[in-house]
């Protein structure tokens, strides 16, 4: 705490580097100069010698504060802390801890290793248990792992639980969900201000909703469910100013594909990324969340959207709980600010073998494919397929390549079947698919996104060109490692089936 | 074979070309409930331009994060020899333990010894020589070099297991992604030691025997003991990189 004196704050937020986007780059500041800025940003001022009269008694004075991001306000209320500054350690309370079939049996077996056989979860109603991964498969280990999350559940007897038995008909499993970050968000369980932790990298995801979520290993996972703790360091945060109006041929996967190929892979490691501006405003939920899920092919420890009235509008008939926001005060430190005009981007791809590989997608034109898959967190939720149906709607054709639509959960399916797309008629989704000659919509799942055994709906078994709405594209992905993946929107991944090459959606859209 | 700590100091030796495959496992200690805190280990080579012949081992002494209730250690060097396997950047999680595979649970013990006979299969078939060869389960390269960005991609602890359950014993690389690097200190499977150069364009995996301008490196660190706050959990804890 600073000694009795005053301290000014600027209006205006310290950053170390304002970057302005068209198209160019530039490298974000190191480490070290991390340390240098946050020497020039300390407002502690001491005073010598003061002359009797303009002493001031300590009482009258507040403590210096220093302003704070999201991201650091979020994990100094969670570690009971008045104040963080990036590099600080801390040990953090957990609001929400997920995990699904491929790590929670490992994480149930360090856990009841550590705490032993009897122990109990720490709260019973905080641990969100999703089967989605391997889930569609006659792979006995995969259904084996399933059993695993309801033994392990009907002994702690975990609140929420989306179980599935009944393998042959997804509709028979009335509390199985799917995708665990499309789950998490349609059940409630993401909420402004909270901490929220998940065995999977895209947990990131839910940061969407104005909260700290960030993906763990087993181990970290097996000492949260005993303690519902955690020693977090707190990231610096990198700023993401979006403003304009969104092209009706752009869409949230575009802006993200746009930020990892210009910070490059590792452009956010061990940092937060906020995305502010008015083009992020303008953006749904589902929107936000496909923004944040891809923050950690940057890198990123975490994304952040702040909350508004579209979050809490979303959230109005899914969760009951209270929650409190957070937002970055207007004097915090951010690492580095780019900005982007978002009127003058195009539609892009990440070509094989990287998320960073990013290209315009009009340039690709020439690429012939040999199948299209639309699904996973990133691009199989609701807005996603009435994006995908946009572009058959106006197109009027049939696709010219396999076409594979997995939708995330049982009520991204059930909106398939049941909303109406606008523009086309009164017709459903699934009608347009069906039209368009693409394949039905698959039980929802994780599904090829990552693989998977080799059973798998649309995995890739034979070296194939595709054009997939999910989010990585290393080598052996989707199955085959010669297979040739190119990360788009589901637009783009539309007006690609349409022709058989990458294409860029404007072909259909304007 | 996860390393659990209370404290230790450690350096690690490797040779790229070294004919001896001995590996000797690092000390254990009893688990006592501790968490650590250290930084992440800095490889630096002997001589900066890697001529042949050099023999001056360069130490190079990590600042450990101090805590209030810390309790310095004494340092004492630990040294582990073995064959290296370079690999380049952005190696990513699915590469080095495809997702097929993650049906195997790492806490279960046969099932911990399977996933290790998978570590790297997900390599490009560019890497001529492979990690493991195949009808083993074992690998003989007890260090991989790595470039920038190493264990990118999923959160999958699989993924150091899988290194550790193989036989390597620790990773020099460039850089790493976050959550590989937690996972690897949180499991103490594999040391995940970070150098200040590209060591993996100076060196080749599965060199000539008789090579002589080898390459080693030592380094050293002190690991700062925090006292237990909770009871119940062990295994060294990394505090400060994630």
């Amino acid at each position: 705490m600073a000694s009795s004196l005053v301290s000014p704050s600027p209006t205006s937020s310290f950053i170390r580097n304002k970057k302005d986007l068209g198209f160019s780059a530039f490298p974000c500041s190191s480490q070290i100069a991390i340390q240098k800025c946050k020497k020039q940003v300390s407002k502690k001022i001491v005073s010598v010698m003061a002359p009797q009269q303009s002493e001031r008694k300590p009482a009258t004075t507040g403590s210096v504060k220093t302003g704070m991001t999201m991201t650091e306000k979020i994990l100094a209320r969670a570690s009971e802390k008045p104040q963080l500054s990036p590099g600080d350690n801390v040990w953090v309370n957990v609001d929400i801890l997920m995990t699904h079939d491929v790590c929670g049996p490992g994480s149930i077996g360090i856990f009841k290793k550590e705490f032993g056989e009897n122990a109990k979860v720490w709260d019973r109603e905080k641990v969100v248990i999703i089967p989605d991964h391997y889930i569609f498969t006659s792979d006995e280990r995969a259904n084996r792992n399933v059993d695993i999350l309801r033994d392990f559940c009907m002994e702690q007897n975990i609140k929420y639980f989306y179980d599935i038995k009944d393998l042959g008909n997804f509709k028979a499993n009335p509390d199985y969900k799917g995708v665990c970050h499309v789950a998490l968000a349609q059940e409630g369980h993401c909420r402004p201000g909270e901490v929220l932790l998940g065995t999977d990298s895209h947990t990131c995801t839910a940061g969407a909703f104005g909260q700290f979520a960030t993906g763990i290993g087993n181990t970290d996972a097996g000492f949260v469910l005993g303690t519902g703790k955690l020693l977090l360091k707190v990231p610096p945060t990198l700023r993401f100013v979006m403003d304009g109006e969104m092209p009706p041929y752009l869409l949230a996967k575009d802006l993200i594909l746009q930020i990892i190929g210009e910070i490059s892979v590792a452009g956010a490691t061990y940092k937060s990324m906020e995305f502010v501006g008015t083009t992020v405003e303008s953006l749904n939920m589902e929107e936000r969340m496909t923004l944040c899920n891809m923050v950690v092919e940057a890198g990123g420890k975490n994304g952040v959207v702040p909350a508004d009235s579209t979050t809490f509008k979303y959230l109005e008939d899914k969760t009951s709980l209270s929650y409190e926001p957070v937002y970055s005060d207007a004097h915090a430190s951010f690492l580095s600010e780019y900005r982007f005009d978002i009127s003058k981007l195009e539609p892009l791809v990440a070509k094989p073998h990287s998320p960073d590989n990013r290209a315009l997608a009009r340039e690709c034109k020439d690429v012939k494919i040999d199948r299209v898959y639309i699904g996973s967190c990133t691009g199989g939720k609701t807005e996603d397929f009435l994006a995908a149906a946009k572009v058959f709607v106006a197109s009027g054709k049939k696709v010219k390549v396999p076409t594979f639509l997995v939708p995330a959960t049982q009520k991204v399916w059930l909106d398939l079947y049941t909303l109406s797309v606008p523009g086309s008629g009164g017709r459903t989704c699934s009608q347009i698919f069906e039209e368009a000659g693409c394949d039905t919509p698959a039980s929802p799942s994780c599904g090829a996104c990552l693989g998977g055994p080799k059973d798998t709906y649309a995995r890739m078994n034979e070296p194939k060109v595709c054009v997939s709405t999910t989010n990585r594209n290393f080598p052996g992905r989707m199955g085959h490692k010669e297979g040739q993946i190119y990360l788009a929107s589901p637009y783009t991944a539309a007006a690609s089936a349409l022709t058989g090459y990458v294409t860029d959606p404007r072909e259909f859209l304007q | 074979m996860a390393a659990s700590l209370s404290h230790a100091s450690y350096s690690a030796t490797f040779i790229s070309s070294a004919s001896k495959v001995t590996v000797s496992q690092p000390s254990r200690f009893s688990p006592s409930f501790k968490a650590s805190t250290f930084s992440p280990l800095t490889v630096k080579p002997l001589n900066s331009t890697f001529t042949p012949h050099a023999r001056r081992a360069v130490t190079t002494i990590m600042r450990a994060t101090s805590t209030p209730s810390s309790i310095p250690s004494d340092t004492s060097t630990k040294t582990f020899h073995g064959l290296c396997y370079v690999v380049g950047d952005n190696i990513d999680t699915d590469q080095i333990i495809p997702a097929e595979y993650l049906t195997l649970v790492p806490s279960n013990p046969a099932e911990y010894e399977k996933l290790g006979s998978y570590a790297l299969i997900g390599l490009p078939s560019s890497y001529a020589m492979r990690f493991i060869e195949p009808n083993e389960s074992k690998t003989k390269y007890s260090i991989v070099i790595g470039g920038a960005n190493f264990g990118c991609g999923s959160s999958r602890e699989h993924a150091p297991v899988a290194l550790g359950a193989a036989g390597a014993k620790a990773v020099v690389a460039e850089s790493y992604a976050r959550i590989f690097f937690r996972n690897s200190v949180a499991t103490g499977e594999v040391y995940p030691l970070e150098s200040e150069v590209r060591i993996c364009e100076e060196c080749r995996t599965g060199d000539v025997e008789n090579r002589d301008d080898s390459i080693s490196v030592k380094v050293k660190c002190r690991v700062c003991i925090r006292g237990a706050l909770y009871s119940c959990f062990m295994n060294l804890y990394q505090v400060c990189s994630s």
